[in-house]
């Protein structure tokens, strides 16, 4: 049977905590049919600009958008790889630098289908989730547009 | 027809506000309301930017229909 999978809420204020992630691994305890667990954790990079040096990101989107492409990942995420859970969460307002911001947390049966999964639902991420940040800069108020690459 | 038009990072930005109502005495589609919106800020011009119509990226032949929600998106930086 096909299972179902409900739209979750993605989005945290403010940085992810060490804490909350340590807490979604103990909470797998239970489901004992999981060999493998991959986790992605995307963290805010000092990077240099002409301007000076990153701060912080603050991050804004447009929500309900965001919340269905969340979800078609989701979905494609498990119809192409053997996934017993996934979870996502990003960041919206100001994390600072050496923070995390993304946090994309794949369970399955074997260590591939994790490997796998997680590099695809980050990339989809990166591609189709309309989320915008402001790289802020020194103490100023200076900021410039984010862009993936 | 009027539509609701919502901005978002860099963009709203440059047109000065988050939304507001498009007002046009045509049918649009997503080029012709790509066109109408360059004229309207120039600036836009020298910006990336995609359109979606009511939360789906849209091409410049799609129709917008009256009750459309339309928002211009910049690059994406999520993760």
């Amino acid at each position: 049977m096909e299972k179902i999978h409900k739209p979750k809420k993605v989005f945290v204020q403010g940085p992810i905590s060490p804490e909350f992630v340590s807490k979604s691994i103990a909470s797998h305890h239970s489901k004992t049919g999981i060999g493998a667990h991959a986790i992605f954790l995307g963290q805010i990079r000092a990077d240099q600009k002409e301007s000076g040096t990153v701060t912080a990101i603050e991050y804004s989107a447009y929500e309900e958008m965001a919340e269905h492409a969340f979800h078609e990942i989701r979905e494609k995420a498990f119809a192409r790889f053997e996934l017993t859970c996934m979870h996502i969460y990003h960041s919206l307002g100001t994390v600072p630098v050496g923070e995390i911001s993304l946090f994309v947390f794949v369970s399955s049966p074997h260590r591939r289908a994790a490997f796998e999964a997680s590099e695809f639902v980050v990339e989809e991420i990166k591609a189709n989730v309309p989320v915008f940040g402001k790289e802020l800069i020194g103490e100023n108020g200076a900021y410039v547009w984010k862009e993936n690459s | 027809m009027s539509v609701h038009v919502m901005y978002y990072g860099m963009l709203a930005e440059i047109t000065g506000h988050a939304n507001e109502l498009w007002i046009s005495d045509e049918n649009l589609t997503v080029g012709k309301f790509r066109s109408q919106i360059l004229e309207k800020y120039p600036a836009l011009r020298e910006k990336k930017f995609k359109v979606a119509v009511n939360q789906k990226i849209a091409e410049d032949f799609a129709p917008i229909d009256p009750s459309a929600e339309i928002a211009l998106l910049p690059p994406f930086a999520g993760g």
